[in-house]
């Protein structure tokens, strides 16, 4: 990706996650779609307020639990049946109940991996730069205890000095103009 | 610039009284109860004339009802210490409900009577109380020398008067539970604010040893009133498969309850999102952990194909029983687990009725898979007869009743304890705690 110049887009902080949601239910609500917020644990309003999308991590992880079982299920029946066939206890070769216990652990392991490795995936993770960083106030607050809207540059409805007098009448903190 | 954050919290409505529908639900049920009631009758009679055992399975079915309402009564108490030993806002919001359920223990203990007394029809032991008579069924070829050694090695366990003292006293120590949690419950609420410390301390140490009690007591309960039922056999997780069943039942009928609630004050103001789901999530860990530990004792079992404990299982896979395991499997596991994965059921207040509701029938058919096979009649051998459906009318009967006594205990407090630190934080708008 050639390097860009110029805005990323204005910051605004906020105390309270109840300020943050206001905010951020106004600005979508005023045709704002270029927009993110930070905050230092999961605040579920505060994804409904921007238009959370749905994502397909749910989608990854049943496959992955799916193949995962299956995996493992088809394995042990493929060892037990054909390739090492052994008398258990007069049990039949293909003894489904024994085959239960492992086929169910890939089936949360695989759910699990995929999940977690299919969410850092479609979040475009490992990331080694993200412009937010370039705001102090954002490095030290946003795991902590501030809570961030960030409109961005790439929404048609940015422009430098109205958005900033736009995020103004939220009475955030700061407004913060981050660079690339 | 911070605002105000108690600007936008909601306020508790003036009335804390249950709403007046609860009365509408009471005469519903009270009506299905009395059909049913009429119903089950009626099929004695019929099962009578085609294979006389008509009052056999009335007095099976009857302990099936029992044992569902029974499961959500002292399921409910259980529940009631659990949340004041862990503490959240969905055991807030659960406990009048939880209250309410517990104080149905008088209704159980009529419904125990009516199965002590068909206590002949339902337990060999019951029916042979000595080793005489052992020897004379044997030799008439009514029980066969399995079942004739276990009820003479097993008599000093299972007999009558134990039966029935073991009972009494499970009773004694449930109602000991129910009496002294919902007058302290009330109490606290008439104390100020400054009192609360107190009052989390003190019922928090009435509990935690109430849990570790009612799971003892709740065990041997289950061990005489169901297990006992095929005195061939024992298995040593059973008391807890009851325990997790129960959890399961009234996880879901304390939602049904409370989302029921929610149409009216003073529900609709604490009923949040944010603790239904955490209730759905609450309801799948114990369908997870039911499934677990009745696939658990399968397997060890089917491991082990032990003559003298395979054949519980025998019982209930063949002829026919295949088909009512694999439903069972499918009703009791597949459906809740499949359901309550979406996090937009959980959240979505008529869909996760519907799921609960489906629940608390699951509960009942895999009680019917508990019970039915342990009887001569019906052991690998499932067909249909009159009586049969005494267990569709029978615990229907039972479980109307009972709601409509919830009903009545429902209406007789306020349904929001005022007197806790978590009342503030579920009035507050839903974004303000992670």
């Amino acid at each position: 990706m050639p390097a860009r110049e110029g805005t990323y887009g204005l910051l605004a902080e906020f105390d309270t996650p109840s300020d943050l949601v206001r905010a951020a239910r106004q600005a979508r609500q005023d045709g704002w779609r270029r927009m993110e917020c930070y905050t230092p644990y999961p605040v579920e309003e505060a994804a409904e307020a921007i238009g959370f999308h749905r994502n397909k991590v749910p989608l990854l992880t049943l496959i992955g639990g799916l193949m995962g079982g299956a995996a493992m299920f088809a394995l042990e029946t493929w060892i037990s049946v054909l390739a090492y066939p052994l008398n258990i206890g007069g049990r039949p070769t293909y003894s489904w109940p024994a085959f239960i216990v492992p086929a169910y652990e890939w089936t949360i392991l695989w759910a699990g991996l995929s999940a977690a490795f299919g969410m850092l995936a479609l979040n475009g993770l490992p990331s080694l730069y993200h412009p937010l960083f370039n705001a102090p106030n954002f490095r030290d607050g946003a795991t902590t205890d501030k809570f961030f809207l960030c409109l961005e540059a790439l929404d048609p409805k940015f422009d430098l000095a109205e958005t900033k007098a736009y995020l103004a009448q939220f009475q955030p903190n700061s407004v913060v103009e981050v660079e690339y | 610039m911070a605002h105000d954050a108690i600007s936008h919290d909601k306020q508790l409505p003036a009335d804390l009284g249950a709403p007046a529908f609860v009365d509408g639900w009471k005469s519903r049920a009270l009506i299905v109860g009395g059909i049913s009631m009429c119903i089950a009758i009626l099929l004695i009679f019929l099962g009578n004339a085609q294979d006389h055992l008509g009052f056999d399975h009335f007095y099976r079915a009857w302990a099936l009802g029992t044992m569902v309402t029974w499961g959500l009564c002292v399921g409910g108490l259980a529940l009631l210490m659990v949340q004041y030993c862990s503490g959240g806002k969905w055991g807030l919001l659960l406990r009048r409900p939880l209250e309410a359920m517990s104080r149905t223990l008088p209704l159980i203990v009529i419904y125990w009577l009516g199965m002590a007394a068909g206590m002949k029809r339902i337990y060999l032991w019951a029916q042979y109380t000595n080793a005489e008579a052992t020897a004379k069924a044997l030799k008439a070829g009514v029980i066969n020398e399995l079942q004739a050694h276990c009820l003479d090695f097993k008599r000093p366990m299972l007999n009558p008067d134990a039966f029935l003292s073991v009972s009494f006293l499970c009773f004694a120590i449930w109602g000991f539970y129910t009496w002294r949690l919902n007058a302290l419950g009330l109490k606290r609420d008439s104390e100020g604010p400054e009192t609360t410390p107190y009052w989390i301390k003190k019922l928090e140490n009435i509990s935690g040893p109430g849990i570790v009690v009612y799971a003892i007591t709740m065990t041997a309960a289950a061990i005489y009133w169901v297990m006992s039922m095929d005195p061939t056999w024992y298995s040593s997780v059973y008391g807890l498969l009851f325990l997790v069943g129960q959890g399961y039942a009234t996880l879901a009928f304390s939602i049904i309850v409370a989302v029921s609630l929610s149409k009216a004050e003073p529900f609709k103001t604490i009923l949040r999102q944010t603790e239904q789901h955490d209730l759905g999530k609450l309801t799948f860990a114990f369908v997870m952990l039911n499934i677990y530990l009745a696939f658990g004792q399968f397997l060890i079992i089917w491991s082990g194909n032990l003559p003298d404990e395979i054949n519980w299982y025998l019982d209930r896979i063949r002829g026919g029983w295949g088909v009512i395991i694999t439903l069972d499997f499918i009703f009791h596991w597949l459906i809740p687990f499949t359901m309550l994965l979406s996090r937009d059921l959980k959240r979505n207040k008529k869909r996760i009725v519907r799921v609960c509701q489906w629940m608390i029938f699951a509960r009942a058919f895999d009680m019917f898979w508990l019970i039915e096979p342990n009887f001569k009649d019906a052991a690998r051998n499932l067909h249909f007869s009159w009586g049969i459906l005494e267990y569709i009318a029978v615990p229907v009967a039972l479980f109307s009743f009972w709601v409509a006594y919830f009903c009545t205990q429902l209406k007789t407090r306020p349904l929001v304890q005022v007197n806790d630190p978590h009342l503030a934080e579920i009035l507050e708008p839903e974004h303000v705690h992670a």
